[in-house]
């Protein structure tokens, strides 16, 4: 079989003006704008697109569109490209794939020759045993995967998103499909009309009938003049719960794909009917094609597909095709019709090209075989909405059963008629789509409070009143007397599907499972009756007996980037980080949160703080406004200590546990009026916190009145440590007594700093050293952050990250909730227990606290390694002795810059907790390490001295 | 709601720090409104406060001494306005408090405001926010929170002479990364960035 | 993705809102027995049918509602109850 150019088709879509250069496996070629991938090549004379997954045997075109499986070749970085859809581009290189060293000797087509060996099952049967030979069959196994070549260096490309609530979709652009838009367009539906081909029109493109181009132009003509908004290359991948649709549009001009979310109010599914191949013995030699593939080569792009055929035609697509070869210069050899019994048995050849045809018992000499054996309904979007499909065998095709009444179904997927049945039966699809969207809408405006006021009641679900279409008879061809090739992306053969069912695996879903049939690239569009078809001859069964499998999204594939979209990672910024960025930050991500990590030394940030005065950015420190008469009784049940007597301008530490008794989050909360509380929490734990207390207010408290507002970020936050950090304040503050009679360790002022009104503060340390806590209109954070390194400029003022600070809190002994603490840790093991008041009425884990209270807990405590020098990781276990019983872990460690030696915290087994007591620390490296439990959480000034002073 | 420069105090910082550059071409525009003075309101649903407000949940009114009102949440406003127009509005609750709970705060420093304005606004914001933008849905007025790019917003239809305008709010800390967004999402309908159409009294 | 009958905001995409699982009553603490109080935390009906649950609008207006869903079949019976989560199970 050679494919050539030939003159100019009136239905062609080439521009032979516009000639486009481009490389096939290194090799000049040319097409022309218009073309596929696949057209330029066969117009060029290539026979041979890729070879086989399993066998590596030569494979041609067989159906010149995008479910072509042997069409799939590497563009560029870009593997897996559809050869006979993607459109040419100028400079394109080309190169096919699974082929080693080249597509015309390829070692691996030895293959063929060990067929037996990969017969179904052939992955679970050869090398499951022995298992510890898994790792070399898995390496020699991967040289052999099938797919291109994926380039991790590839930049990545830009792809898109958007949503969208169209009235209606309509996903397929045939003639049906395109009246069921124009009809609900007119019916004042907004309609999203998506064609999975480049240009609308379905098989009107590629016929040469007059009567059908005349309907085709006309179709045009009124989509164009029509509000419609029309997607070409663009495949409606999914239908989910409510009709939510996953659409994947291939060619918008900013991004290389775009994924379209549609909440769509009626989907109407019209993806015409696929055709499906043959199963025989060389159904897969090159030089065998179905006769859609052969009117597309000659009436889309003018090419010719070979010099003498015979033609299998069952249908009337079959017929047509014989009048289009004829008038591209083939010779027909043969037309066997497969309605009137004609067969055809097998191709003859070598394994690159046709040479014969057996049929009705002769051998007739010819390089091309086109067939035309009947449809296979892609139902994929009407499964996906619950549909089960039913087979019927008089047409030979499944047909829609009783699919949701939001999701409607046109043209060949509802039926047969002439191409004006098919019309009007989209046009009625299409009103009815729209007036039931019209009723969709009409719900959705009256319950959104936003919505435009809605009139009247609630239209009624239109009646689906369509005049149903027929069902043309058509025999039932799936396999010839002899066995062929199933399915083309897997390389699994009808034999190997008799062979499955005979080994037990005879429902459809085991068969497909065990074979792999139906799970290639063409995803069952091609292949999936067919295996059914298998199936059920080898049971001696009925297809409608077999059932088919479920076909699940995604309609087509499709790739990651487009599933990805555009990747959105938020991230919060505090109002002084631009300052932060200016003077040598080292910055880490909390969360959504890029904070300062350190300036440069952490340790010597520390060791100023202890000896100067330094200033963290705190900003992302969780501030929940609270106001009403009840918010002490608010913070009695959300923390487990007592708030009913918290005086105005007092500071108290809480901790909160959740209903199960674990603890949820730790702060301080303050009193900065009569009715007027601030909470602050964790960093992380700033969103759950605020969900938490709403969470209670409105459903176990509505009576009670509290108002809270988020306000973490409406204030610029700054820890002022160290010992001098007073009379720097005292330089910025007015309006505020910062002596520590007048303003005493736990307690809050409001005051203005640098000329900033409305800042509060509170005096309490995270870092052991005194400090002020300093909150500041956010739109202001900078200014104040500037102002008090101005003026402390001769007290040794300088910035510190939360490395420093997570030094001095382990310093301090301070745990961190998630850090310390873990999903399971109850309030008592934090040392705290204390704090707990099982004598309050009610609050959050108040039965799992008592029940803890008589029971011995895993504790956090503080630990120091008898090797001072020796700074255990994080999350160590704990051992006893030499054994690998597990006591505890280190959850926390750091090098100590003020005490010069290493100190941890770690939970341990209650019979370790106690302070003196020796542990046995096993390190990663397997070494393991002499450590002791101290007798209070500091490991730094446990009077705490220096923070009250 | 423009308003001159207050007298004393340092100067608003806005949560956009970057600089963009002048105007391309296209009629959508972005611009960052984050000095307009901003007060939450809370109260019941009926009540006193949602009298004088006027503006239930899903809704957004002009108030006659020139701030916006915006029906934020069920029982929560949102007024919008210089300084001394959202005073204006908020003098009226002064009292309200003995007939039921209510409270007031000032949330100008705590969110971030930006504004896009231009015909194919909605169709930007198709594509960093799931929810139904059509005149129907979301007519001029309209007041709706939603995710906004992942992050949680405010979002009021505030036409501007006839032509699709929204205001968008979000925690004044991710106010740099949505305006990028912002401007990312805006890119294909030739956004450009304009000045601020308000001033602000840094207090 | 499934449509969530918001009673303030109207249908919602089901990520904008929270699952907050079945509608179940907090037991008195002070008087549930332990299993009582591990009943309420851990152990949930989970019927293939009509159910009783809480959901949260997180990115609409923030408030608490409870709603029967048939969990066989995703409908939902309206109208939604504002505020009340506890509601017993349907």
């Amino acid at each position: 079989m050679t494919m050539s150019r030939q003159g100019v088709q009136p239905t062609e879509v080439i521009d032979r003006a516009a000639k486009l250069r481009f490389r096939w496996n290194g090799k000049r070629f040319s097409g022309f704008e218009g073309d596929t991938i696949a057209s330029a090549l066969a117009a060029s004379g290539e026979q041979i697109f890729s070879r086989s997954m399993k066998y590596h045997r030569p494979r041609g075109i067989l159906t010149a569109d995008y479910w072509d499986p042997n069409l799939m070749v590497q563009v560029g970085d870009d593997p897996n490209v559809r050869a006979g859809h993607r459109l040419l581009e100028s400079g394109m290189d080309v190169r096919s794939q699974n082929a080693w060293p080249s597509l015309n000797r390829d070692i691996k087509a030895a293959n063929s020759l060990l067929g037996r060996f990969l017969t179904p099952g052939f992955y679970y049967k050869t090398f499951m045993r022995p298992r510890w030979l898994w790792p070399t069959y898995e390496r020699v196994l991967a040289t052999f995967a099938p797919g291109g070549k994926i380039d991790l260096d590839t930049s990545h490309a830009y792809h898109d998103k958007r949503y969208t609530h169209p009235d209606v979709v309509v996903a397929g652009a045939g003639p049906a499909g395109i009246e069921a838009a124009l009809a609900a367009s007119s019916a004042g539906a907004s309609v999203m009309l998506v064609s999975h081909e480049h240009s609308v029109g379905g098989h009107l493109r590629y016929s040469s009938d007059a009567a059908d181009q005349a309907a085709l132009v006309e179709l045009r003509t009124a989509l164009d003049a029509s509000d419609v908004e029309v997607l070409t290359d663009s495949t409606v991948t999914g239908r989910y719960e409510d009709n939510w649709l996953g659409i994947v549009q291939r060619n918008h001009p900013i991004a290389v794909e775009r994924l379209i979310k549609a909440r769509a109010k009626t989907l109407v599914a019209a993806p015409g009917l696929i055709e499906r191949p043959y199963v025989f013995e060389g159904n897969d030699r090159p030089g065998v094609i179905t006769s859609g593939a052969a009117r597309r080569l000659v009436n889309l792009w003018g090419v010719k597909p070979g010099e003498r055929a015979v033609v299998f035609s069952a249908n009337a697509e079959g017929d047509a095709a014989v009048a289009d070869l004829e008038r591209v210069g083939t010779e027909i050899a043969a037309v066997i019709d497969g309605r009137t019994g004609g067969h055809i048995s097998s191709t003859r050849g070598s394994s690159r090209a046709v040479d014969a045809v057996v049929a009705d018992g002769a051998s007739i000499d010819a390089d091309l075989l086109v067939v035309a054996a009947g449809w296979t309904a892609p139902t994929s979007l009407l499964n996906m909405a619950g549909d089960r499909p039913v087979y019927d065998p008089a047409a030979a095709r499944f047909f829609p059963s009783d699919p949701p009444s939001n999701v409607l179904a046109t043209g060949g997927l509802a039926g047969d008629a002439d191409l004006d049945g098919l019309r009007q039966h989209g046009a009625a699809t299409g009103r009815l789509a729209a007036a039931r969207a019209a009723a969709v809408r009409h719900r959705l405006q009256a319950r959104t409070a936003r919505a435009l006021p809605v009139e009247g009641d609630e239209p009624a679900w239109a009646p689906d009143e369509r005049a149903p279409l027929g069902r043309d008879p058509h025999p039932e061809l799936y396999r010839a007397d002899t066995h062929g090739m199933v399915d083309m992306s897997e390389d699994i053969s009808s034999k190997d599907l008799v062979a499955a069912a005979h080994e037990g695996y005879d429902s459809v879903e085991l068969a497909k499972r065990y074979t792999t049939a139906t799970m290639g690239p063409s995803q069952g569009k091609l292949e999936t009756v067919n295996t059914v078809a298998a199936i059920a001859e080898a049971r001696g069964e009925t297809i409608s007996e077999v059932g088919t499998t479920v076909w699940r999204p995604p309609y087509a594939p499709l790739t990651l980037g487009a599933l990805a979209g555009r990747m959105f990672e938020p991230v919060r910024v505090s109002s002084i980080h631009p300052w932060h960025e200016a003077n040598n930050v080292s910055v880490i991500q909390a969360g959504q949160w890029l904070r300062p990590d350190h300036y440069g030394d952490p340790a010597a940030e520390v060791r100023n703080v202890r000896r100067n005065v330094g200033l963290i950015d705190v900003t992302p420190l969780g501030k929940l406004d609270l106001r009403g008469p009840d918010v002490p009784k608010l913070l009695s049940l959300l923390y487990v200590n007592k708030w009913m007597r918290l005086g105005i301008g007092r500071v108290r530490y809480g901790m909160m546990c959740a209903e199960d008794g674990v603890v949820l989050d730790d702060g301080v909360t303050g009193r900065l009026g009569e009715d007027h509380y601030m909470m602050s929490t964790t960093s992380s734990g700033a969103g759950g916190v605020w969900e938490w207390v709403e969470n209670w207010l409105q459903t176990e408290r509505p009576d009670w009145q509290v108002h809270v507002t988020p306000v973490t970020t409406a204030y610029a936050s700054i820890n002022v440590a160290g010992p001098k950090s007073r009379e720097l304040m005292g330089r910025v503050c007015e309006g505020v007594d910062l002596d520590a009679e007048a303003f005493p360790y736990m307690t809050v002022r409001q005051a203005t700093v640098a000329g900033v009104a409305g800042c509060f503060m509170w005096r309490i340390g995270f870092t052991g050293e005194l400090s002020f806590e300093l909150h500041v209109p956010a739109g202001h954070g900078l200014h104040v952050w500037e102002a008090l390194m101005d003026a402390g400029s001769d007290l040794g003022v300088a910035p510190f990250g939360l490395e420093g600070q997570r030094i001095m809190r382990l310093e301090k002994g301070h745990f961190i909730v998630g850090q310390d603490t873990d999903g399971l840790t109850l309030g008592p093991s934090t040392g705290l227990g204390s704090l707990i008041k099982l004598d309050k009425d009610d609050f959050a884990g108040k039965p799992e606290l008592a029940w803890a209270a008589d029971r011995s807990l895993p504790m956090v405590v503080a630990i120091q390694p008898d090797d001072p020098g020796v700074v255990p990781q994080e999350a160590a276990q704990i051992v006893r002795g030499d054994t690998n019983e597990i006591l505890g872990r280190i959850t926390s460690s750091r090098y100590s810059p003020t005490l010069n030696r290493s100190i941890c915290l770690g939970q341990v087994e209650p019979d370790l907790a106690a302070g003196g007591t020796k542990v046995t620390v096993l390190l990663e490296s397997g070494e393991r390490i002499g450590a002791t439990v101290i007798d209070h959480h500091a490991h730094f000034d446990p009077a705490g001295e220096r923070l009250r002073g | 709601m423009a308003e001159s420069a207050s007298p004393q105090g340092p100067a608003f910082e806005s949560p956009v720090v970057r600089s963009y550059p002048a105007s391309r071409a296209g009629d959508l525009t972005l611009s960052d409104e984050s000095a307009v003075t901003k007060w939450l309101v809370r109260a019941g649903t009926e009540g006193p406060t949602a009298d004088l407000l006027d503006a239930p949940f899903g809704t957004s009114r002009a108030a006659a001494d020139g701030a916006l009102v915006l029906g934020s949440r069920p029982g929560e406003w949102i007024i919008l306005g210089t300084s001394a127009e959202v005073a204006a509005a908020v003098a009226g609750l002064d009292g309200l408090e003995e007939q039921e709970f209510c409270s007031a705060l000032d949330w100008t420093h705590g969110r971030a405001m930006f504004r896009v304005t231009g015909t194919s606004a909605a169709r930007m914001l198709e594509k960093v926010c799931g929810l139904d933008w059509s005149d129907h849905m979301t007519p001029d007025g309209a007041v709706v929170s939603a995710s906004v790019a992942l992050v949680t917003c405010d979002i009021a239809r505030n036409d501007r002479d006839g032509v699709r305008s929204y205001l968008i709010f979000c925690d004044r800390s991710f106010g740099q990364y949505l305006f990028d967004a912002l401007i990312d999402a805006g890119n294909e309908f030739g956004l450009s960035v304009a000045a601020a159409s308000h001033s602000h009294s840094a207090d | 993705m499934l449509l969530v009958p918001c009673p303030n905001c109207g249908p919602r995409n089901s990520t904008d809102l929270r699952y907050g699982g079945e509608s179940h009553a907090r037991p008195d603490p002070n008087t549930a027995s332990p299993s009582e109080w591990r009943a309420y935390l851990y152990l949930r009906d989970n019927p293939a049918g009509w159910l009783r649950e809480n959901w949260y609008c997180a990115s609409g207006c923030r408030r608490w509602f409870s709603i029967e869903r048939n969990t066989a079949t995703n409908e939902f019976r309206d109208p939604p109850l504002p505020g009340d989560k506890r509601g017993g199970a349907a």
